[in-house]
């Protein structure tokens, strides 16, 4: 299957369009930058010191800026929530683009080691530059205190090990094995944001306040007589005009040299402060009490749990932030006119063991499972689609765990049946391993019975049925899997579609 | 929270602390600086981490996250038997080798980075664990059923065809028994 134009673009089109836009600024304000210190005339000397170092350290500097401030935005889950509920983005390729936020953090942040490697390499040749070029002429321009004094820069410093520490615990592998370990040391964001407050504040790099008065390169006014007797003797016009040009070139004034003022802090205060505020604000809202209404035990070491929380309205896809791998279904049980909502717990980690045997003594300890994606907004996407037809497929190693929502599935199944509206939901239920003959035996499981498949779904094929069916339509791909199996549906949503069905792939992970 | 496998972190770090030694190595030799001897070793011991800490270890309990094309780098650093499987020694190794990046300023960084990466290995021989390589495994051999190679004596359970039509007019006549009792 090649792939096809139109659901490329429905699929990859915005995200693509936000990375050519973000490539493009940054290259911009890349090149602006380093143009203006090259030939900046407020830079010259300086530049004459430096050199190159001084263009890329600068250029890069500022493209660090951008990308410090760019990466804190979508981190700011609940206004991101807000803004995903508002009218204002009531398109869903903007809601779409708004899911991949996280993307796009990893994308700054990625940027940002990048440029930093850049900006010390240039940084470590300027060290050089103010060291062996300590300027006799300008002594205000110089860093160093005599010729051959290294630089000191512990804030730097400070900083590479800081981003060394983030970024090494961000790997996917670190990610899911210790989540913990990653969580702790991003929050180093903090002293990092801090250290380079106080990073652009030393004023190292210095540009030239009067350059009206001080054209770089004239002569200083006490040179002038000498150089006036080494002009070759010309014709009258021609001296006319080397005596004009020499009145240009004397100095009125000694350069006089001024550190820039910060501009880190314009780029960098406003999201950080925004970013700082945003966590008061989902810690003060987390602390908010909630009551355990009922506790179910499932097979698989699954536990449900049904709880209350004033003012809060849960929504399906919704994932708790405090809990490790808990998945909210919402469905609402009016007693005494309060909705409860529901979770569903895996029991595979020391903190989800802590709270089963809070809640049902009796259960095990298991292995590990990290913590999820604080994703604060419900994933419910799918109300944008004018829902027609909704196809369930779930894919489960063991056969216990179709149980975890037996109930909820065919109570479903039956209110629709006794809708008339039967084609509305497809259920499919695959078992990947079939070691011996199994089947949901309980009587009142009847539909999900009929509805096994042992094996794993062939979803080209699946896709090919969907796409008969719903020609010319929109299917909606919703997808939560491991990496592989999404990277599947992914490249199966963009493919070429015979009946001009469109699916759009949306996608839920937990790491 | 669980078992933490700081190893799997220390890795990171060390091959991350192991190209900002080479990079900082490759601008002081390039740039001539003053110490360029220190730098030059610099790239070499960043090389050599690099190539050391490329190959992941597998994990205790989970998937492994395999990087591209470790499979031969996973053959060469098995090869050296238990000096690249305990970690200590790994950490010693590492320790020794930033020493001389704090020397100059270009390396400098890749001395810290590298140090904290030792730590971090320390920690992880501390909690007892070691590099374990990670190897494709073999596939198990297909075991042919017993029932295969010796097909069965008697026909199946059923009587013949005309007796099995589906007679809608006599049902009664037209159920049978099974002569032979049929397994669940």
């Amino acid at each position: 299957m090649g792939l096809s134009l139109r659901s490329w673009i429905a699929n990859e089109g915005g995200k693509h369009c936000i990375l050519i836009t973000w490539l493009s600024v940054s290259a911009w304000i890349f090149w602006r930058t380093f143009i203006l210190y090259c030939s900046g005339a407020e830079y010259h000397y300086l530049h004459k010191m430096l050199g190159l170092g001084l263009c890329i350290s600068r250029a890069s500097a500022t493209v660090l800026n951008l990308n410090c401030s760019l990466v804190l935005l979508p981190m700011c889950r609940s206004i991101l929530t807000v803004l995903r509920g508002t009218r204002q983005v009531s398109s869903k390729k903007a809601r779409r683009l708004l899911d991949k936020s996280k993307t796009f953090h990893v994308t700054c942040g990625v940027a940002i080691c990048v440029f930093s490697v850049v900006h010390v390499g240039a940084h470590l040749v300027n060290v050089v530059s103010f060291s062996v070029r300590y300027s006799d002429e300008f002594p205000a321009l110089n860093v160093a205190h005599y010729r051959g004094q290294s630089v000191p820069g512990i804030t730097g410093v400070l900083l590479v090990l800081v981003l060394f520490l983030m970024f090494t615990a961000s790997s996917h592998s670190v990610r899911v094995g210790n989540y913990e370990i990653f969580w702790y040391t991003h929050n180093l964001f903090i002293l990092f944001y801090v250290v380079l407050l106080m990073h652009v504040v030393g004023g190292a790099l210095k540009y030239q306040t009067n350059v009206d008065a001080h054209p770089p390169g004239c002569i200083p006014a006490n040179q002038t007589r000498a150089h006036s007797d080494t002009w070759p003797n010309q014709e009258v016009d021609g001296e006319l005009v080397a005596e004009s040009r020499e009145m240009s070139l004397v100095c009125k004034e000694d350069a006089h040299f001024q550190p820039h003022f910060p501009q880190t802090w314009l780029w960098v205060l406003g999201p950080l402060c925004l970013y700082c505020g945003e966590r008061l604000y989902r810690y003060i809202r987390c602390n908010a009490s909630v009551t355990i209404v009922s506790v179910v035990r499932h097979p698989c070491d699954v536990i449900e749990v049904r709880m209350l929380k004033n003012s809060f309205k849960a929504r399906p896809g919704q994932v708790s932030p405090t809990l490790s791998s808990a998945v909210m279904n919402s469905s609402s049980c009016p007693t005494e006119n309060k909705e409860t909502f529901g979770i569903h717990v895996r029991v595979v980690g020391d903190w989800t063991a802590c709270f089963s045997e809070l809640l049902l003594p009796d259960l095990e300890h298991s292995e590990i499972l990290p913590m999820t994606n604080q994703r604060r907004y419900p994933n419910d996407e799918w109300r944008r689609y004018k829902l027609q037809r909704l196809y369930f497929v779930w894919v489960c190693r063991e056969l216990n765990s179709f149980y975890w929502f037996a109930e909820l599935l065919c109570g479903l199944h039956r209110k629709l049946w006794e809708q008339n509206r039967p084609d509305y939901l497809n259920i499919r239920l695959y078992l990947t391993t079939a070691q011996e003959l199994q089947n949901l035996t309980d009587e009142k499981y009847r539909p999900l019975h009929s509805r096994l498949l042992i094996g794993r779904p062939k979803l080209k094929l699946l896709f090919e049925e969907i796409g008969r069916s719903n020609q010319h339509k929109k299917v909606g791909v919703f997808c939560c899997a491991p990496k592989g199996v999404s990277r599947e549906l992914h490249k199966l949503c963009n493919s070429f579609s015979a009946s001009g069905t469109v699916f759009e792939y949306n996608k839920e992970s937990f790491s | 929270m669980g078992k933490i496998e700081w190893a799997m972190w220390a890795n990171e770090q060390a091959l991350a602390a192991g190209f900002i030694y080479l990079t900082g190595g490759i601008v002081g030799v390039a740039g001539q600086f003053s110490g360029w001897k220190f730098a030059a070793f610099g790239i070499a011991a960043g090389v050599f981490v690099c190539l050391l800490e490329y190959p992941r270890s597998k994990r205790i309990k989970g998937t492994n996250f395999e990087r591209t094309g470790q499979y031969c780098f996973t053959v060469c650093v098995k090869a050296f038997g238990p000096l690249t499987r305990n970690y200590y020694v790994r950490a010693f190794l590492h320790a020794v080798l930033c020493i001389p990046g704090g020397f100059m300023l270009a390396t400098v960084l890749g001395c810290v980075c590298l140090g904290i990466a030792s730590l971090i290995y320390l920690s992880a021989a501390i909690h007892g664990e070691h590099w374990e390589p990670i190897l494709p495994e073999a596939e198990p051999t297909k075991h042919v059923s017993q029932s295969i190679k010796q097909p069965p004596q008697n026909p199946p359970p059923r009587p013949p065809a005309d007796m099995r039509r589906k007679r809608l007019d006599d049902l009664e006549a037209a159920a049978y028994v099974n002569p032979i009792p049929v397994r669940e």
